[in-house]
């Protein structure tokens, strides 16, 4: 089955800087596919290529089976749209905004009513008189309205509030199970953990980690607190690739495992253990350490 | 072709249209009401030929109904408002709704961008239409004035005025197609309208610019007396193509510009 979004290596420069180096993506159709990074990493210059708003440098895309840059009708036909800084018309209402998106694209006003209830949208005032989290949610509706086939979403939740949220995680979990696919780009990994079956994380414009949640979850790196009887020597742990010694305090050491446990675990055994405490794997901390610079620990 | 984003454009920018055309209306009524007070004002003659005349696309009698209303309308003011609504709005149909964001929403339609193109030339003529058929309408029922005109003339030189703003404004719609900047484009719009306005004004009384003017889009709509000889053919035709070309080149350079 052809995937619903699938790069191979799609770069992207302005200039001097490239905001893209050599993506290669693939999200199946029916997936909800959370795209993190950092502000800057390149997830709305991916988007916007996904779109055929951009041409890039080099490297393909295809969108719902199409190279959005050879045919773009037929990929927007199938695709909504959630721009990351959502500017609509200040003078007009959402109601007018969201009539006339619909008859654009071939779809009767009733389209939305749904998604208007939903998301307890103000028709009736000019979107200028609107918070920040309204305009979102008329965003929203537009991106989602008549059920396309692919969504992409570009920082989603921003402005909403938790109720609308929820709603629209919700409405995510809906679509996917109705055989649709969603692309959202985010930087707040608890929003993703909890919509999305599947996570790329993207640092300066490459993939630096794709995967389940369970998977990175797996990989994310662990903590082990080991107390000893008498201090161990200051090199007892110098031969293990995959941990390092974080904190030592007199007979304390705190360790952190990113392989395997075993080679860890056996080393400990050998300098005279008295406790052992192993704390879950911790997803935050794999993000801000691939955020942070470290390498990457689990590319596909 | 549908035309929704001409109806769309129109919408947003029917306040801005409506004055345009009521100010313009206003100007044309009360020149064409003061015609009667200055046609036996033989002082007004003196002033034509001196560069400060042609300066302001004075180049025949103002005290003729034809100089009168090129002195006072269609050489000057007339062209003035019609490239400051197209100019205007063809830096912000593609450039300026870029950098304001709303594009993109237009961009990701099931439409091919030289549709979109398309429906943005078409709303830049429509709001320059309404401008210019209000005044010549005005104008044409100033023959209760005393201002005998050919009602014929009136209208192909309305439709120059036209094609001239056109012409200025498409160029704006292309810089902003290539550079995705309205700065740039109502930067190089204006400052190319008002280097061929001077060249086709100051043809007349300095000599060695005058080889320049019939690379004035000016010269062809309204710098050689159309209003009293008549607007030719070959007026028409190089409008048409100056608009062609600039409309052209918006639709290929938009069609590689990169969106926000």
């Amino acid at each position: 089955m052809t995937p619903d979004v699938a790069t191979i290596g799609l770069t992207k420069s302005y200039g001097q800087t490239m905001a893209l180096r050599g993506l290669d993506l693939q999200v199946e159709a029916g997936q909800a596919y959370g795209f993190l990074g950092p502000n800057g990493a390149g997830k709305s210059t991916t988007i916007r290529l996904l779109l055929a708003l951009q041409q890039p440098t080099s490297g393909h895309a295809s969108v719902v089976g199409v190279d959005p840059q050879r045919d773009p009708v037929t990929v927007h036909r199938q695709v909504g749209y959630l721009p990351g800084d959502l500017a609509l018309y200040p003078r007009l209402t959402a109601r007018r905004h969201i009539a006339w998106f619909a008859a654009a694209r071939g779809l009767a006003g009733a389209a939305a009513v749904d998604l208007v209830d939903r998301f307890q949208v103000d028709v009736d005032r000019p979107v200028r008189e609107l918070s920040k989290g309204n305009r979102q949610k008329v965003g929203l509706v537009l991106a989602f309205l008549g059920r396309p086939r692919l969504v992409l979403l570009d920082e989603p939740t921003t402005g909403l509030d938790p109720l609308m949220q929820a709603e629209f995680e919700a409405l995510v979990r809906e679509t996917v199970a109705d055989g649709r696919t969603v692309f959202l780009s985010s930087h707040e990994l608890d929003e993703v953990q909890r919509v999305c079956d599947r996570v790329g994380i993207i640092k300066e414009g490459m993939l630096v980690a794709d995967d389940t949640v369970e998977g990175l979850r797996r990989a994310a790196p662990r903590r082990i607190t080991a107390t000893f009887r008498r201090p161990p020597p200051e090199d007892c742990f110098a031969r293990l690739t995959e941990a390092r010694v974080v904190t030592r305090d007199g007979c304390t050491i705190e360790l952190e495992v990113t392989g395997a446990l075993g080679p860890v675990l056996a080393d400990i055994a050998r300098h005279d253990p008295v406790d052992l405490v192993s704390r879950p794997a911790d997803l935050d901390e794999l993000f801000l350490r691939m955020y942070a610079g470290a390498e990457p620990s689990h590319v596909r | 072709m549908s035309a929704d984003i001409t109806r769309l454009d129109l919408i947003l920018r029917r306040r801005s249209t409506i004055g345009y055309a009521t100010g313009m209306t206003l100007y044309t009524f009360v020149i064409v009401a003061l015609y009667p007070s200055f046609k036996t004002d033989a002082s007004l003659d003196s002033f034509t030929g001196s560069t400060a005349a042609a300066l302001f696309g004075v180049t025949s009698s103002l005290t003729s109904p034809a100089g009168w209303l090129n002195g006072n309308i269609y050489a000057n003011f007339f062209p003035l408002i019609l490239l400051l609504l197209t100019i205007g709005y063809g830096a912000g149909a593609l450039a300026g709704q870029d950098e304001d964001g709303t594009l993109c929403l237009l961009a990701v339609l099931p439409r091919r961008r030289r549709d979109l193109v398309a429906q943005k030339v078409l709303a830049m003529a429509l709001q320059a239409l309404f401008v210019a058929a209000a005044v010549a309408v005005v104008v044409i029922a100033g023959r209760s004035f005393e201002l005998s005109l050919d009602a014929v003339r009136v209208v192909a030189v309305s439709v120059t005025s036209l094609l001239l703003a056109l012409d200025f404004g498409l160029l704006a719609l292309a810089v902003g197609a290539a550079t995705g900047s309205r700065a740039v484009a109502l930067a190089v719009g204006t400052t190319a309208a008002a280097v061929c306005y001077l060249i086709s004004s100051l043809a007349p009384v300095v000599h060695w610019i005058r080889p320049a003017r019939y690379a004035s889009p000016f010269y062809w709509a309204v710098g050689a007396d159309q209003l009293s000889r008549g607007v030719t053919a070959v007026d028409y035709l190089v409008l048409v193509a100056i608009a062609a070309v600039a409309a052209g080149g918006a639709v290929r350079l938009f069609g590689r510009l990169d969106l926000h």
